[in-house]
């Protein structure tokens, strides 16, 4: 049994890692969005092996359900603008910056390593309850213990979308009207023929991928 | 049993893979992603510990075992939800003004 | 009165000095908007009324002394406390506003103010048609307050006010006509050197400060005895510099180096002890130089011919009346300091006689006629400077009391010609030229009779006010004889005491005769050149238009002022323009008023005539202790050296009159073309001028090219640009961490990361020291996270224990004066350890004695 759960965490380890490296080494902004996915779901099983089962599955529900898929949504509203061609521009900066912490992150790495040897120390984990790490648990203490927290993260999450939409709505003119808005208002709609195809919402006309429409700000 | 400085060393090997992505690639996107895999790694730090050592601390028990660690990671999901909401409304306003979402053709402040 | 203002609370002081204040501040603040009758009657009734104070006051003050006038009164008020400052000896010297009038002060106060009054009112018709009225008014005005100020001053700052006060009102009227840059030249000529002579009088107040402890009047009187003290610590030290000795480089400037290497020449002209004057030298110094800025003599006497440049007015009250006797009136105040000093009396009388001389040879070429009366005023305050200089301070006074009179009444009577003049000749420089003038008494009766009065006082017709005062002092620079007033009593016994030569008073009292001979051939050449003669300036400048016409159309209309004023014969018609007119009421009636004095003040003390000298004897007791002891008058025949006075005046007044009216100047051509060179040194005023430009403002202007030199250069073009070089590349460094870009500020963020984590890494040993009592020093180590600490405190070199232990703190036994090596490690979570060493010691215990 005990060998089952190192494979397990091996593997959740092994497809981490993975996950994470191709987050950041690919080109193709789909596939690090698709490593992003695999190393979530990669975490959420390492939280099942730590007896954080609600942990996991709200890891699985927000990120995996949630933040991935908005990933993925401006990744295609981009289309080809997402994907950046690489050069060398700013190379020393970014070698300098990235090897640095890259350095400094990996001697950290080993020093804990060499402390947790020297240390000589295995204690044995201590078994939990069933209890551990249920609904039950969380949300008591979530309800009680940190209420305040809960509550003001459910404002912070009110005032991000909020923020969301202010900022991704851009500037109030006529060139944010929809065509429909202008219609009505007297003012020429724009010459993009698609644009009347567009069903009127708020973040829809205002990008039509790769076309420089006019009216739109600088 | 896997002893909780494993759990510690992948999170921080996670947390630097994240970090080097952040500071080199310069899709704006890919840089977000980047800071979610940090935040991963952060989550997984804290509840190996929390797995760790159960009984510490009077606060955020149930049962007599202690939850900080999760509850703390709980929250950190729901502000980094949030974060990238609005991150992401931020890379729309930079298509939308510059056309590019590369982050060194956003140098709007410079000197 | 002396119910309503006593003597040591005369308030009417304040009225004096008031009414002037009070018309200058009026006229200067509202005088454009009053208009100028406002302005005449504001200006005129406060002096007017100062005047009228100051007889009154002069009657308390004559009340006051009472009929035997021996003692020496002062009708003083004290208007506030000023300050205080420490004299010598940390005595507290205060200084108050207070102000006296006794028997000097009050003399010259109703001169100033009287004379004063006589020339505001000539002034008002003078100067009708400048647009400046106000403003003339008002410097006027405030230049008889600060002269008030300096005269009725109780003490040396007060007096020092006033003396900067005239200084600034000379400076602001020599320049009234500022657009003309050389007019505001000559008044800052005239400043700067009076600047100079300022300074000597700071330094003299210092040093009576620091001698007598006091700096009024009477207090000084007290103190002074110290100024004469001849004891090595009280004297002052020329040379070495303060009493200082010279060593190594400078050793060579040590007296009696030179006698002691034999060197050659220099071991009998440099000095072999070191070179000490007394006091009462140096004081007496510092003041002459203050004098002789302010009344124009050897050497800053070059602004006073240059102040011509004013109005004026302005020249008969300030450089004629009142302004330039200032220094003859503070050298009779502090008369009692002088005669402690008979080598300053010398040098007094001789600055001034030399004076004379030159001034007097200058005068003989000139041919501005306000020139001439420039060089004459130089001329004659000489005179008084000799006069005070040989010891007779009541002469040299009655000098100015007269000299006064009628150089004032020389003055507006030149005004009155310019005026004439000038109407009909239109230019500024040639209506001043004598060449120009000639036959103007038919035209100017009034002005030529004054101005002939005057004359006759200025070369000392017998009998008129010039000849009593100047014989006098002939006289007494026969005779006098100044000594050290303590040569008597046994103080000065073993130590050298300087006597004047006993030729110098011959010396003085011939080159003196030679002065007076000269005044009087200029100042008749003058008044012949002026009034005598015809008119030579028909063709000079544009006549007037105005007159041109009517001779055109034959008729004769013009202004009511012209009507009067002359007859319409032919011959004037029919040259170009009308020939001069006499000048209005306002200017001849001061006129007449200051040529009847010129004529009969003379009889206030009336020399050799033997009967009684009123105004020596009501000056007596200011002088008294000054002169007892200090001044031997020899006995001399009065009548044989007044011959002298009157040889000269005959022989100059004969000599001009044969070479401008018997031979119609021919002479003098032939003079000039005898030595042409000399004429031109003569007429360029002996090139002083030029030789304080080559030196002193040469040195001052190289000095100041290279201070501006080093600003331009070192400090604008080297430091100036290295720093703002450092900042822009600084500058440049830094901003190309701005770049806008996230990145780029995340990897600044991680570099400090780095370092925190460095920080946190590495281990750190640190330790403190602390006393423990009882011999025990207690080292305490820096804490820090899972830290492990390893002592070392036998100094063997091998750690106590070999574990790492979390003891924190050792307990070290130090004696006194042994010191102990303590070493420690510390290592930290992560296994890096490091070293640290201390030294602990105990200073031995200091030995206290008993």
């Amino acid at each position: 049994m005990a060998a089952l759960g190192t494979a397990y965490f091996y593997l959740c380890a092994l497809l981490a890692v993975g996950g994470a490296v191709s987050v950041v080494a690919a080109k193709n902004p789909i596939r690090c969005a698709m490593g992003l996915l695999l190393l979530i779901l990669s975490v959420a099983g390492l939280f099942l092996a730590l007896h954080a089962q609600f942990l996991a599955a709200i890891q699985l529900i927000v990120y995996a359900g949630a933040i991935v898929i908005l990933f993925l949504f401006v990744i295609m509203l981009l289309g080809p603008a997402a994907s950046t061609p690489s050069d060398r521009r700013g190379l020393a900066v970014r070698v300098f910056g990235g090897g640095l912490f890259g350095v400094a992150g990996l001697t950290s790495l080993t020093l804990v390593a060499r402390a947790a040897e020297t240390a000589h120390r295995v204690l044995p984990m201590p078994v939990p309850d069933a209890s551990f790490g249920g609904i039950e648990a969380f949300g008591s203490v979530l309800f009680q213990d940190t209420l305040v927290p809960f509550e003001v993260s459910s404002g912070l999450l009110m005032v991000a979308v909020v923020g969301a939409i202010a900022v991704a709505r851009g500037r109030q003119g006529s060139h944010s009207m929809s065509p429909a808005e202008q219609e009505i208002r007297g003012r020429a709609p724009s010459q993009d023929p698609l644009r009347e195809l567009h069903p009127s919402g708020v973040f829809s006309h205002e990008l039509p991928p790769g076309d420089d429409a006019k009216g739109q700000s600088a | 049993m896997i002893p909780v400085e494993h759990y510690v060393l992948l999170s921080a090997l996670l947390f630097v893979i994240g970090g080097v992505g952040f500071l080199v690639r310069r899709n704006v996107l890919v840089a977000l992603m980047s800071i979610e895999v940090m935040l991963n790694a952060a989550n997984l730090a804290l509840v190996a510990y929390n797995r760790s050592h159960l009984a510490r601390g009077v606060a955020q028990t149930y049962g007599g075992q202690s939850h900080t660690g999760q509850v703390l990671a709980f929250f950190i999901i729901a502000a980094e939800a949030a974060e990238v909401a609005v991150g992401l409304a931020i890379v729309l306003a930079l298509y939308r003004l510059r056309r590019t979402v590369r982050s060194d053709e956003a140098d709007l402040l410079r000197n | 009165m002396s119910p309503l203002f006593p003597v040591h609370d005369y308030t009417l002081i304040a009225v004096i000095l008031g009414m002037p204040l009070l018309g200058a501040f009026v006229n200067g603040v509202w005088g454009k908007r009053l208009g100028n009758q406002a302005v005449k009657m504001m200006a005129l009734s406060a002096v007017g009324l100062s005047f009228a104070a100051s007889i009154i006051a002069f009657a308390s003050l004559v009340g006051a002394v009472g009929p035997e006038k021996d003692a020496h009164v002062k009708l003083s008020w004290t208007a506030w406390e000023w300050m205080h400052t420490t004299g010598g000896r940390g005595i507290s010297i205060p200084i108050d506003v207070k102000f006296s009038i006794d028997q000097l002060s009050g003399v010259m106060m109703l001169v100033v103010t009287g004379v004063g009054f006589l020339i505001h009112l000539y002034a008002t018709s003078y100067m009708e048609k400048d647009k400046g009225f106000a403003r003339f008014f008002a410097y006027m005005n405030l230049f008889i307050f600060s002269m008030l100020v300096l005269i009725l001053g109780d003490n040396l700052p007060v007096l020092f006010v006033g003396w900067e006060g005239v200084g600034l009102c000379s400076y602001l009227l020599i320049g009234f006509w500022y657009e003309n840059g050389a007019n505001a030249a000559a008044g800052k000529k005239a400043f700067i050197a009076n600047r100079v002579g300022d300074f000597g009088l700071l330094c003299a107040m210092f040093l009576l400060a620091w001698y007598t402890g006091a700096l009024d009047w009477n207090g000084i009187a007290n103190g002074a005895s110290s100024l004469a003290n001849p004891s090595d610590a009280l004297r002052v030290h020329v040379w070495p510099l303060g009493n200082g000795t010279y060593t190594g480089v400078l050793s060579f400037l040590q007296p009696g180096y030179f006698q002691a290497h034999h060197t050659a020449v220099l071991e009998n002209i440099m000095p072999r002890a070191p070179v000490t004057i007394s006091a009462a030298t140096a004081v007496g110094l510092a003041l002459l130089l203050g004098c002789t800025g302010k009344s124009a003599q050897i050497p800053l006497y070059v602004w006073l011919p240059d102040a011509m440049a004013g109005p004026t007015p302005v020249s008969a009250l300030i450089h004629a009346a009142t302004m330039v006797t200032a220094g003859i009136y503070l050298i009779c105040r502090l008369s009692f300091v002088f005669v402690l000093s008979p080598f300053v009396m010398v040098v007094i009388a001789v600055v001034g006689v030399s004076t004379a001389l030159l001034a007097a040879s200058i005068a003989v070429v000139q041919t501005d006629i306000k020139k001439v009366l420039a060089y004459s005023t130089v001329s004659q305050l000489g005179f008084m400077f000799l006069g005070v200089g040989v010891g007779a301070f009541a002469a040299g006074f009655f000098h100015v009391f007269t000299h006064a009179f009628f150089k004032a009444c020389l003055f507006l009577g030149a005004g009155s010609v310019i005026h004439a003049m000038h109407a009909r000749v239109h230019d500024d420089d040639a209506a001043q030229d004598i060449r120009n003038m000639g036959g103007l008494r038919k035209w100017l009766p009034l002005t030529h009779g004054t101005f002939a009065a005057a004359t006759a006082a200025i070369i000392g017709v017998p009998l008129t006010s010039g000849f009593f005062s100047k014989d006098e002092i002939l006289y007494r620079a026969y005779v006098d004889r100044t000594v050290n007033p303590l040569a008597g009593t046994g103080i000065l016994r073993g130590h050298g005491v300087y006597s004047p030569p006993e030729w110098i008073g011959h010396a003085l009292y011939w080159a003196a005769v030679a002065a007076a001979a000269m005044t009087a051939f200029y100042m008749c050449r003058l008044y012949i050149l002026t009034f005598w003669g015809s008119f030579r300036g028909w063709t000079v400048g544009r006549p007037s238009l105005l007159a041109r016409q009517e001779l055109a159309t034959g008729t004769h209309g013009g202004d009511e002022s012209h009507e009067e004023e002359h007859h319409p014969h032919r011959e004037d018609l029919l040259s170009p323009g009308y020939p001069p007119h006499e000048s209005p009421w306002q200017m001849t009636v001061p006129l007449i008023v200051l040529a009847t004095f010129s004529v009969f003040a003379g009889f206030l003390n009336p020399g050799f005539v033997k009967v009684e000298k009123p105004m020596e004897h009501w000056l007596d007791p200011v002088f008294k202790t000054a002169t007892e002891g200090a001044v031997i008058v020899r006995e001399g025949n009065e009548w044989t050296l007044a011959l002298g006075g009157i040889g000269a005046f005959l022989l100059g007044t004969v000599l001009a009159w044969w070479v401008y009216i018997e031979k119609k100047g021919q002479p003098a051509e032939q003079a000039k073309a005898w030595s042409p060179a000399l004429y031109k040194l003569l007429l360029e005023k002996w090139r002083v001028d030029e030789l304080y430009e080559a030196t002193v403002i040469a040195g001052l202007d190289s000095l100041a090219e290279t201070s501006a030199a080093v600003d331009r250069g070192i400090v604008d073009g080297v430091l100036a640009r290295l720093t703002a070089l450092l900042v822009a590349a600084s500058g440049t460094v830094l901003r190309a961490f701005q770049n806008g870009v996230v990145q780029m500020y995340a990897a600044t963020m991680v570099v400090g990361l780095a370092s925190v984590g460095w920080f946190f890494t590495v281990p750190h040993a640190n330790a403190t020291v602390a006393d423990a009592g009882n011999d025990d020093y207690l080292v305490t180590a820096a804490p820090g996270v899972g830290y492990a600490y390893r002592w070392d405190a036998d100094g063997d070199g091998k750690p106590d224990k070999p574990d790492f232990g979390s003891q924190e703190t050792l307990k070290v036994h130090v004696l006194p004066g042994t010191t102990t090596l303590v070493s420690f490690e510390v290592k930290n979570a992560f296994g890096f350890t490091r070293t640290k060493k201390l030294t602990v010691a105990r200073p031995q215990a200091p030995v206290t004695s008993l």
